[in-house]
């Protein structure tokens, strides 16, 4: 048996009578190209990518752990900018540590409503058949193809002029974020919906069960990964988000780690690592929720003997 | 096997007016079987009484299922036999309620369900795809069901025990479903559904997934525990070997209605059109012309090609083009120098052993090509390819069929009531 796993990869170019054939035109001085050869160019590619990515943000982290105020040049380890003493910590900096909270807040705010209601979006749109359905079914990717600055200063014409009792700040912040982010859980529990078909929910009924039992008991187990990936999909993006933010915040108390970021970089208000602090929190929670949300989701699809693919095409929200 | 003795017996009944079905009698005084016999074992053998009567289901445009009528009764393993698109899962799913019909009655025990929801109806399904839970355990998606009834929990131990002892899955209880094998899964569906004690089970393609071997041995096992049951099972499939070996009765479908129905035998030996007879395993069609029909004598004779034949059975007082129908192992090979009534001569086209049996292509002097089985006794077959034959169709084996199909006449479809 091992023998025939241990075939060998043929190294060197193999003369097939039929390659030569298709290669008729090929010039003689050149070496005839070996099919089986490395893929030199794209996987130096690839490193590239990874490269130009991910150093500039291992930069800005490292530099939020700078024993001084420098953004550019090292002057030894410190984590005086996340819990030092002065206000110039994220701990101890009101505006900056309020910023953790008021993100935190949002994040949890809006995937609690927004989480049920794409959810519910998701089997209406599944089990209604309709020319409307269909219709709807195109709101559905509404947030892919509306640019987020255009939604958001609508968000903000709609709460400054037409909801007025909506006030700017957390209450606008969150609506504008259910809003943008309904786009996830209604998609990605629709494609379980589809995975799943009507099958198991007709031998729950044909069991014994009727249609609402059907569903919390057989509907609502199968589609709880869809569910659980769709709030770690919106609770990542809530925490990235700046766009509507921006727009729908109104004191200093509402912004989150994003605006605060934004305004801070390019004035000399709060001191340059102390911002690459607070983006370095912002990346672990994104981190963590990413980490933690492929973790559960393959903890609960374990039975379904696929492989991780599709919980990392899950969580990617495709 | 009382009941299932029952059932066969109520079905010869039927079948004794050659295809028509006199479902009457099985139909009246024990329609009306009490309720509370769902929970009881030993329930009255007679419930699971099924009656369609010009069962219609559109979809859009497409009729799915034209009008069928027909009768099952109680006890009885009935099949319905068709290609893809044939309208008999439709017709299942109506029954089960997954569907609801744009026409007709659907009568269980002499009760019309047709409005009733899936979970209201004293039937259960065992689906093609198994649908066992995948976040349930064994035991779990067997107790499903019984949730819904009054069961206390001792009771319900019970009888998921027992239920996966009938299925012979005894200490699979904490399996999960991916973990079981296709074959084990369709038992677990198998013991989800009957766990219930239905007066009628629905099978959808139930052995479908499985392979061949499997399969074989599943359709003996699912025969005995339909009889030992007394169950009614209505058994969709496209597969006519499985159709053949199990059913009491099956119907042959075609373009949502009903073709034939009859017993196996019945259906095999004497199909009613050419589309029964191909669908009902390899028939050998042959265009041919009655020349003089049956009057005093027995047999039609009929011209195929420039040789004269006698057939004697099917509709031998046809006149004019038929088509000429012999099953496979009726087809007798002979050496070339026989002479003698119904001999063709021909030319051996193919060999294929299957082990069992040989099967054999000639071509016939007409210019058509026929198969024969020759059953395998040990010994080397004398011819090869190019070999001249001669081939005997025995008169009472060749069948004489309408060229056109016939258009669903009133003796196809059976009486009502």
């Amino acid at each position: 048996m091992a023998v025939i796993a241990e075939k060998p990869r043929p190294a060197a170019p193999m003369h097939l009578p039929g390659a030569q054939r298709e290669r008729a035109g090929w010039p003689k001085f050149l070496p005839r190209p070996n099919p089986w050869r490395r893929a030199w160019f794209l996987e130096s590619f690839t490193w590239l990518y990874l490269i130009w990515s991910i150093v500039p943000v291992a930069l800005a982290v490292l530099f939020s752990f700078n024993n001084g105020k420098s953004q550019s040049s090292w002057q030894g380890f410190s984590l005086q900018w996340y819990v030092g003493k002065g206000d110039t910590s994220v701990l101890h900096n009101p505006e900056l540590h309020h910023a953790v909270i008021q993100t935190l807040v949002l994040a949890g705010l809006t995937t609690v409503i927004t989480v049920p209601l794409g959810v519910a979006f998701a089997i209406g749109i599944d089990r209604w058949r309709s020319r409307t359905a269909a219709g709807l079914s195109f709101v559905m990717i509404f947030s892919f193809v509306v640019p987020e600055l255009l939604l958001a200063v609508a968000l903000f014409f709609v709460v400054t002029q037409l909801l007025r009792f909506i006030p700017l700040g957390t209450y606008a912040e969150v609506a504008g974020l259910v809003v943008w982010n309904l786009s996830w859980p209604a998609i990605v529990v629709r494609a379980r919906l589809v995975t799943i078909g009507r099958v198991y929910e007709e031998a729950a009924a044909d069991l014994g069960a009727s249609r609402i039992r059907a569903m919390w008991r057989v509907l609502a187990p199968m589609l709880m990964p869809a569910i659980f990936a769709s709030a770690v999909l919106v609770f990542a993006g809530v925490i990235d988000d700046f766009v509507i933010v921006e727009q729908l915040s109104s004191t200093a108390n509402t912004q989150p780690m994003s605006v605060l970021i934004y305004s801070n970089v390019h004035s000399a208000g709060l001191p340059g690592p102390a911002l690459n602090a607070l983006a370095t929190i912002m990346l672990g929670f994104s981190l963590i929720v990413a980490v933690l949300g492929l973790l559960v989701y393959r903890f609960m699809t374990r039975q379904e003997r696929h492989g991780s693919t599709e919980a990392l095409t899950s969580i990617a929200g495709m | 096997m009382g009941a299932g003795e029952a059932g066969g017996g109520k079905a010869g009944d039927g079948k004794a007016g050659g295809g028509e079905v006199g479902a009457g009698e099985a139909g009246d005084g024990n329609g009306t079987t009490d309720r509370s016999g769902m929970t009881d074992r030993n329930r009255d053998a007679k419930s699971g009484h099924i009656e369609l009567a010009s069962l219609t289901k559109r979809f859009g445009d497409v009729v799915a299922v034209a009008g069928i009528s027909l009768e099952v009764a109680a006890g009885e393993f009935f099949s319905l036999l068709g290609p893809s698109g044939c309208g008999k899962t439709t017709t299942l799913r109506l029954v089960a309620g997954f569907e609801r019909p744009d026409a007709g009655r659907i009568l269980i025990d002499g009760r019309d369900v047709a409005t009733l929801p899936p979970h209201k109806r004293d039937v259960n399904t065992v689906f093609q795809s198994y649908a066992l839970f995948p976040f349930l355990n064994v035991a779990e998606n067997v107790a499903f069901g019984l949730r819904y009834r009054s069961v206390s929990k001792a009771d319900s131990a019970r009888r998921v025990a027992e239920a996966l002892e009938l299925v012979q899955l005894a200490g699979y209880e904490k399996r999960r479903p991916g973990q079981l094998s296709g074959g084990q899964q369709q038992r677990v569906a198998l013991a989800r559904a009957l766990v219930l004690r239905p007066s009628v089970l629905l099978l959808d393609e139930p052995l479908g997934a499985l392979d061949a071997k499997l399969r074989r041995a599943l359709q003996v096992e699912l025969k005995t525990l339909q009889e030992h049951l007394g169950i009614t099972f209505l058994y969709v499939t496209h597969d006519q070997e499985e159709a053949l070996t199990m059913s009491d009765r099956l119907a042959v479908m075609s373009g949502g209605q009903i073709a034939q129905l009859g017993a196996p035998r019945e259906v095999y030996e004497e199909p009613v059109d050419a589309y029964v007879a191909e669908f009902l395993g390899v028939s050998n069609l042959m265009d041919a012309t009655a020349t003089r029909p049956a009057g005093a004598t027995e047999v039609c004779h009929v011209r195929l090609g420039e040789f004269d034949l006698e057939a004697g059975c099917g509709r031998i007082d046809s006149t004019g083009a038929v088509k000429l129908a012999i099953r496979p192992e009726r087809v007798e090979l002979g050496a070339y120098e026989l002479t003698g009534g119904n001999r063709v001569p021909g030319m051996v086209e193919r060999l294929v052993f299957l082990g069992s049996a040989t099967q054999i292509f000639v071509h016939l002097a007409p210019g058509v090509t026929l198969q024969a089985l020759v059953r395998n006794d040990g010994r080397a077959l004398p011819w090869s390819q190019g070999s001249p034959v001669s081939v005997a169709l025995p008169a009472d084996a060749l069948r004489v069929l309408a060229t056109e199909v016939p258009a669903f006449e009133e003796a196809l479809a059976p009486a009502v009531g």
